[in-house]
């Protein structure tokens, strides 16, 4: 099996094993052994769970840093729409363009164009489309990851189009290759990102291709220069640099707005995993009908609820919605570019998106019979109270662990005694009667108890 | 005949709409984890859950046996319900006894036992009116695009 890389890292040194991770993790996919997280990487979805609510701060998003893209002879910002949903009301798509200018990037990809040519493609690929029904969007890396984990028999009804971002990244380095006489390897292509699966999404696409764009920078780690200088170039008129685009603004990013020239009524908007996975349910009992498109966001509240940006949601989507309001009819430039390119472009995926194999290396059905049997059978000798103190979310996800060889069953701290000396060998709280043990148990909510 | 590899029985409950469905559901969980093929597993889960569904709309209670093995998964639904008068007619696209208030729950367009007949490799109903009505269902792994 290909190594499955992820969007984020657990720093071994800063995990302190306190399983916040372990119990978020909507696909059970984090064990905490010996008193360290680790991923099973063939059931992560890169939700991003687990990054908000580590109490010592050991999981960051794999984005790239801003130093890194020095490398690069041209540097081209695509920025999610999440980007402008970030400032003030007064702060405008063309002074968020600038200040990115200003920041140190070559130019400010017009991403609006690509967006338009995906939204068309949908509609096209719709209309031809013999079913089953719903399609799904592949927009949210997350959805098309749970779908290959969770709900192999929806693969087929993912959308097989490239996501805008990937589009932009394949026509602005054509773009710029030509209109400055450099290989298309010195221009890098960096998506401004929401969240830390669109990282993924460029490291590692799930259908297989190689992505177009060079990496992802989070929205959060740019903020707050971005703000710095926004407010610096306040009531200044400089005009843009030459070769660049400011960035118009669209739809994208909200819920509800990826596909506004679908039918409200065969078309559902979905947000969060927990809805999401509630609808795909339904959708494999074939209890959806009358669906034909579902667009469907991990996060509440779609990008603009990414977990790397950083307005409250609600604000952002006022900001948001404000902006649609005063949404100018596009330009003429615009719909000429737009045309040009949907004559001359391909979009399908390049990749075949298929199931992920969670069962390991058994693929034996016999044998991966036995194994369920089995851990239908351990979970009969654990106490069903999910404590995790074995290091896995659940007693059932221990019974497999166990089942599958990669656990022991004495991890259970109900069947073996030596299990709570052991934990307490790595957590302390060896005096469980002392005070200074209780006060510790109190204050230690976030490191206090660090080095015991 | 293939060996049986593995069986499970679940209860079906007559008239909960709220819990209807959750054996389909468990059914596919189990398929899932067991590796099935993406197009039989969607087959087997849309024939449990219209026979599922047929079981909670009319009958007061149904059990459903699932039953796995080298070749095939088969289901077999019975229930204590008050069977089907015309069978050929159940088995006409769009034909219902759903009442209103199924149907304004979202039930009932008349596509379940076709819709079990699409999916499945063999379907096979035995029903007695006042009675019940058991359904044989069969679909064949690893020959399904």
């Amino acid at each position: 099996m290909i190594e499955l890389t992820h969007g984020f890292k657990i720093s071994t040194d800063k995990c302190r094993g306190r399983m916040q991770c372990m119990r978020a993790c909507p696909t059970h996919a984090i064990r905490v052994k010996e008193g360290k997280a680790r991923v099973i990487p063939e059931l992560c979805i890169d939700c991003g769970s687990c990054l908000g609510v580590c109490p010592t701060e050991a999981i960051s998003a794999t984005t790239i840093n801003f130093a890194e893209l020095d490398k690069f002879k041209f540097k081209v910002a695509v920025a999610s729409p999440a980007l402008f949903s970030q400032f003030g009301m007064g702060d405008t798509p063309v002074q968020v363009g600038r200040a990115l200018l200003d920041l140190g990037f070559d130019a400010v990809w017009e991403y609006a164009v690509d967006i338009e040519l995906i939204d068309r493609a949908i509609m096209e690929a719709l209309k031809k489309w013999p079913g089953p029904f719903p399609l799904i969007s592949n927009s949210c890396p997350v959805v098309v990851r749970l779908i290959q984990v969770a709900y192999p028999s929806l693969v087929e009804q993912v959308i097989r189009l490239e996501a805008p971002r990937d589009i932009a990244g394949r026509e602005l380095k054509k773009r710029y290759s030509r209109e400055l006489g450099v290989r298309p390897e010195e221009i890098a292509a960096i998506y401004l990102t929401p969240c830390q699966a669109k990282t993924i999404s460029i490291l590692q696409p799930a259908e297989g291709a190689k992505s177009h764009l060079d990496g992802a920078v989070g929205i959060s780690e740019i903020y707050n220069d971005l703000l710095f200088i926004m407010r610096r170039n306040a009531g200044k008129d400089a005009p843009p640099k030459p070769l660049s685009g400011v960035g118009e603004w669209f739809l994208w990013g909200a819920p509800e707005g990826e596909f506004p020239n679908l039918p409200r009524e065969h078309y559902l908007p979905v947000q969060g995993l927990t809805d999401v996975m509630k609808v795909f349910d339904d959708v494999e009992k074939g209890k959806i009908r009358n669906i034909e498109f579902l667009e469907c966001h991990a996060c509440v509240g779609g990008c603009i609820g990414g977990n790397l940006t950083v307005e409250n949601l609600y604000v952002a989507r006022t900001k948001n919605l404000r902006m649609i309001s005063g949404m100018a009819e596009p330009s003429a430039d615009f719909r000429q570019e737009v045309e040009r390119r949907s004559a001359s472009e391909d979009f399908s995926l390049r990749g075949l998106l298929k199931p992920r194999n969670a069962g390991g290396d058994v693929t034996d059905l016999r044998e991966r019979v036995t194994r369920r049997k089995r851990a239908d059978e351990l979970l009969k000798a654990l106490p069903l109270l999910n404590c995790g103190l074995c290091g896995a979310p659940t007693c059932r996800s221990h019974a497999e662990d166990v089942a599958f060889s990669r656990a022991d069953l004495k991890d259970c701290v109900f069947l073996s005694r030596d299990r709570i000396g052991f934990l307490r060998g790595i957590y302390g709280g060896n005096n469980p009667d002392g005070l200074d043990h209780q006060s510790r148990q109190r204050h230690g909510e976030r490191g206090g108890r660090d080095d015991g | 005949m293939p060996a049986e590899l593995m069986r499970e029985s679940f209860e079906i409950q007559g008239g909960n709409f709220d819990k209807a469905g959750e054996i389909s559901g468990e059914i596919k969980n189990i398929l899932r984890d067991l590796g099935i093929q993406a197009a039989s597993l969607r087959r087997v889960v849309v024939v449990a859950f219209e026979a599922e569904m047929n079981v909670v709309m009319y009958a007061a209670r149904g059990t459903l046996t699932f039953v796995l093995t080298d070749d095939d998964v088969q289901l077999e639904v019975k229930d204590e319900g008050p069977g089907i008068p015309d069978l050929e007619l159940a088995f006409q696209e769009g034909y219902s006894t759903a009442s209103d208030e199924m149907r304004e729950m979202g039930f009932g367009f008349g596509m379940g036992l076709p819709n079990m007949k699409k999916n499945a490799d063999e379907l096979r109903v035995e029903t007695e009116v006042g009675k019940g009505t058991a359904v044989f269902a069969r679909v064949r792994l690893n020959s399904h695009d």
